[in-house]
């Protein structure tokens, strides 16, 4: 008790010295609770918006792999032939065609692992208008069919005809019609991006074959809720399917009229909503009434039932349960060439990139910071014990044991460090966030003009890798807009299509895990410095000491 | 009482003898005063036996028991209390504090620890005004009572002072001699280590050390 008592009347006997080992224990403490909140405000943004956010996933088909493969297999076979590695087009083609797409009952089966929160699909087939139904067009003529020989979107849109079984040519009609699942699979009207404005929504699963259409087609066509709509296939024009208006629907989105120019099925206002079963309904009638015909030109043999695309979404509680699903669905059957991804958890991932940037700097900043300051103590106390060698000549000729008078210094030292990383703690609190945020914009804004730069240079918009890898076009719309640690999002970069949203500002960012993380850094810089003062008391000898006082 | 024993004490700094069979008898009650000339090896005694140097050969006994097999800083918190000539005093403490420090690392309990040191000061000769001034704010003389007071304060069997009155004018010196003859007579062993022959004629018994030189070291002893 009395080496506290001593100690702290020592400090009090020796302000000046201690003061400045106090200012130099107060920067680092400051410089300190700034890195280690930006860190924490990294981490904790991080944590708690996967925390609060459900993540989406899709299986799609892994081309690139399948393509390697294929190289591979050739590189080994090609040993002793003749065709040295070269790159098979006939058999990817083959490949391809093979059954590259997973069927319904396949996304069903992965669907049942334990992981999975929620499970829903859109099938999409295209279809041209009648005479009683238009599309939204600026053109004029909107009977101009587009032929389409492309097309193998990823993210889970697997194209095939019938039942999705195979990939094909898949003609493109002036109508997009999308067939849903389960109200859990119309993501814009729970999100709010679009809503009914006459009418309802058909009831979830129906078979009946009542759709939606939006305001803007209604009008162009003079419909109404009740009206009956009718579709004709784009390869058999004798093929029509009637519909009845359930509903009418407006976006509340602004849209983006830039897509109508690769086809008017690509309006936004083209698109007519119904249920997956209804759709499925459609495309189970018109495989039985379909027909092989060969194309002139090309000569290929197609089959006129309208095709469709089959788009599969798992739900996921957290980002643990998604990664938890990656294994789950191999060990349910899912080949290797197949991938699980998620765009939400991407976009998400890459609108953390500056916050991440800033604290692998800010990691770096506290770990010089700290040794630097270190050696500071270090030197300082070495100077302080040297000046007290005759005080602790005196207190050991008393009786005062080494260790105890080691002690009283390691507590000098503790107190004055512990003392000015709790003001320091206080202060770094109040200017961690302003701080954090002014670095952070620095960051946003540098990898901001990066892009902008890259986008000067090459004259165009794109996905540039030297700069930010940006997200994809829809993910960002799931991720919410206020974290829940309370920060914020911003900075939108608009480059072509793709855009990201960074997170700009942090409004909370010291914690009690920072102030433990300091006090630590303390107790650190005690050991560090107080490790000096033992040593030279353990060796100093009392008699010496005196004797050279004489 | 016997108290304090040196048998056949040798020491000496690397191939320098300093001291060589020394055997000296302490009893509790006396004063006793350990002279010789400059280099004769005074403050060698008074190191070794406060316990702050140990001997290169023979024994030291503090009531009948070797200090070498004792642990050196109870002995020298406890059982001795040492005046020396600089007065070795914390500077940045006051008197009171000084004397109270040395009352803790003894490892005196109990409430009355401020009043006791306070007595003792008082004791000595210092009013509370001085006693809570920093020894550094004290003359020579006062900083010898702080010193006397501080050997005191957790009530050995022995004092040892060096060079107790060198600092001193005579009236000083004499009232600190005052000082030293009352410990004897509360059963106190005091040992003065001085050059003075007043200091040695006020005492109950001299020890008196010569200078050795080159092979024919021999001890000396005189008593009176």
């Amino acid at each position: 008790m009395y080496i506290i008592k001593n100690a702290l009347k020592c400090i009090g006997r020796s302000k000046g010295r201690n003061i400045l080992i106090g200012i130099i224990a107060l920067v680092i403490a400051v410089s300190a609770c700034i890195g280690l909140s930006i860190r924490q405000a990294a981490e904790s943004a991080k944590s708690s918006t996967l925390e609060g956010m459900s993540v989406t996933a899709s299986i799609s088909f892994d081309r690139q792999a399948m393509m390697r493969e294929m190289r591979q297999s050739s590189d080994s076979s090609a040993s002793g032939g003749t065709q040295d590695g070269a790159f098979d087009r006939e058999q990817f083609k083959d490949l391809m065609n093979g059954g590259t797409a997973l069927t319904l009952d396949e996304y069903q089966t992965y669907a049942e692992a334990e992981s999975v929160e929620d499970f829903y699909y859109t099938l999409t087939a295209y279809f041209d208008g009648s005479d009683n139904l238009e599309a939204v067009s600026s053109e004029a003529d909107t009977e101009t069919e587009t032929e389409s020989s492309s097309g193998t979107p990823g993210g889970g849109m697997n194209f095939g005809r019938g039942k999705g079984d195979r990939m094909g040519n898949m003609s493109t009609g002036d109508f997009t019609v999308i067939g849903y699942s389960g109200d859990n699979a119309m993501t814009a009207f729970q999100s709010g991006t679009t809503s009914i404005s006459d009418g309802a929504v058909f009831s979830e699963g129906t078979e009946e074959r009542l759709c939606l259409i939006s305001e803007e087609l209604a009008a162009y066509n003079e419909l109404t809720v009740g009206d009956k709509i009718t579709l004709t296939n784009p390869d058999s024009e004798a093929e029509t399917y009637e519909l009845t208006v359930s509903g009418i629907y407006k976006n509340n989105e602004a849209n983006d009229l830039s897509v109508s120019m690769f086809g008017v099925g690509q309006d936004p206002a083209n698109r007519i909503y119904l249920s997956a079963a209804a759709l499925q309904g459609i495309l189970d009638a018109s495989a039985s009434v379909s027909e092989k015909v060969t194309d002139e030109t090309t000569g290929r043999e197609t089959e006129t039932a309208v095709g469709s695309s089959l788009s599969a979404t798992y739900v996921f509680a957290d980002a643990d349960a998604y990664h938890r699903f990656e294994d789950e669905v191999r060990t349910l059957g899912l080949d290797d060439s197949y991938t699980v991804s998620s765009a939400d958890l991407t976009a998400f991932e890459n609108s953390l990139t500056p916050l991440n940037t800033l604290s692998k700097t800010a990691g770096w900043f506290l770990l010089v910071i700290l040794l630097i300051g270190a050696v500071i103590l270090v030197v300082l106390n070495i100077f302080n014990i040297r000046e007290r060698k005759y005080e602790i000549g005196v207190l050991t000729a008393m009786g005062m044991k080494k260790g105890k008078v080691a002690l009283q210094f390691l507590t000098e030292i503790l107190v004055v460090t512990m003392a000015a990383i709790l003001i320091g703690a206080g202060v770094g609190a109040v200017s961690a966030v302003p701080v954090t945020n002014a670095l952070l914009a620095n960051q946003v804004e540098s990898q901001q003009s990066s892009l902008q730069q890259m986008e000067n240079s090459f004259g165009r918009g794109g996905n540039f890798k030297g700069g930010m890898q940006t997200a994809a076009p829809n993910a960002p719309n799931d991720l919410p807009d206020d974290l829940p640690n309370g920060g914020g999002r911003g900075g939108v970069t608009r480059l072509g299509q793709n855009v990201s949203n960074y997170i700009t500002e942090v409004n909370s960012a010291m914690n009690f895990t920072v102030l433990l993380q300091l006090l630590g850094i303390g107790l650190l810089l005690t050991i560090a410095a107080g490790a000096v003062s033992v040593l030279f008391v353990m060796r100093y000898d009392p008699l010496k000491i005196l004797a050279n006082r004489d | 009482m016997e108290i304090l024993t040196l048998q056949d004490i040798c020491f000496s700094y690397g191939k320098v003898p300093v001291l060589k069979d020394v055997n000296y008898r302490f009893e509790t009650g006396k004063m006793y005063c350990i002279i010789g000339r400059s280099g004769a090896g005074k403050t060698t005694l008074l190191s070794l036996l406060s316990g702050l140097a140990a001997p290169n050969s023979g024994s030291i006994l503090y009531d009948g028991k070797d200090i070498a097999k004792q642990d050196k800083y109870a002995f020298r918190s406890k059982y001795i209390g040492v005046i020396f000539q600089n007065f070795n005093l914390i500077t940045k403490f006051t008197a009171l504090e000084n004397v109270m420090l040395s009352m803790d690392i003894a490892g005196v309990k109990g409430k009355g620890k401020r009043q006791k040191a306070m007595e003792l000061l008082s004791g000595v000769g210092l009013d509370e005004d001085e006693a809570n001034r920093r020894v550094l704010k004290l003359s020579g003389g006062q900083q010898q009572r702080v010193a006397i007071a501080r050997a005191l304060s957790y009530d050995p069997q022995i004092i040892l002072a060096d060079e107790p009155t060198g600092n001193l004018d005579g009236e000083t010196q004499k009232e600190i001699m005052n000082i030293f003859r009352k410990l004897t007579e509360q059963e106190k062993c005091v040992i003065l280590v001085s050059h003075s022959p007043e200091v040695a004629a006020v005492c109950d018994e001299k020890y008196e050390l010569q200078k050795l030189s080159g092979k024919n070291n021999s001890k000396e002893k005189a008593i009176s």
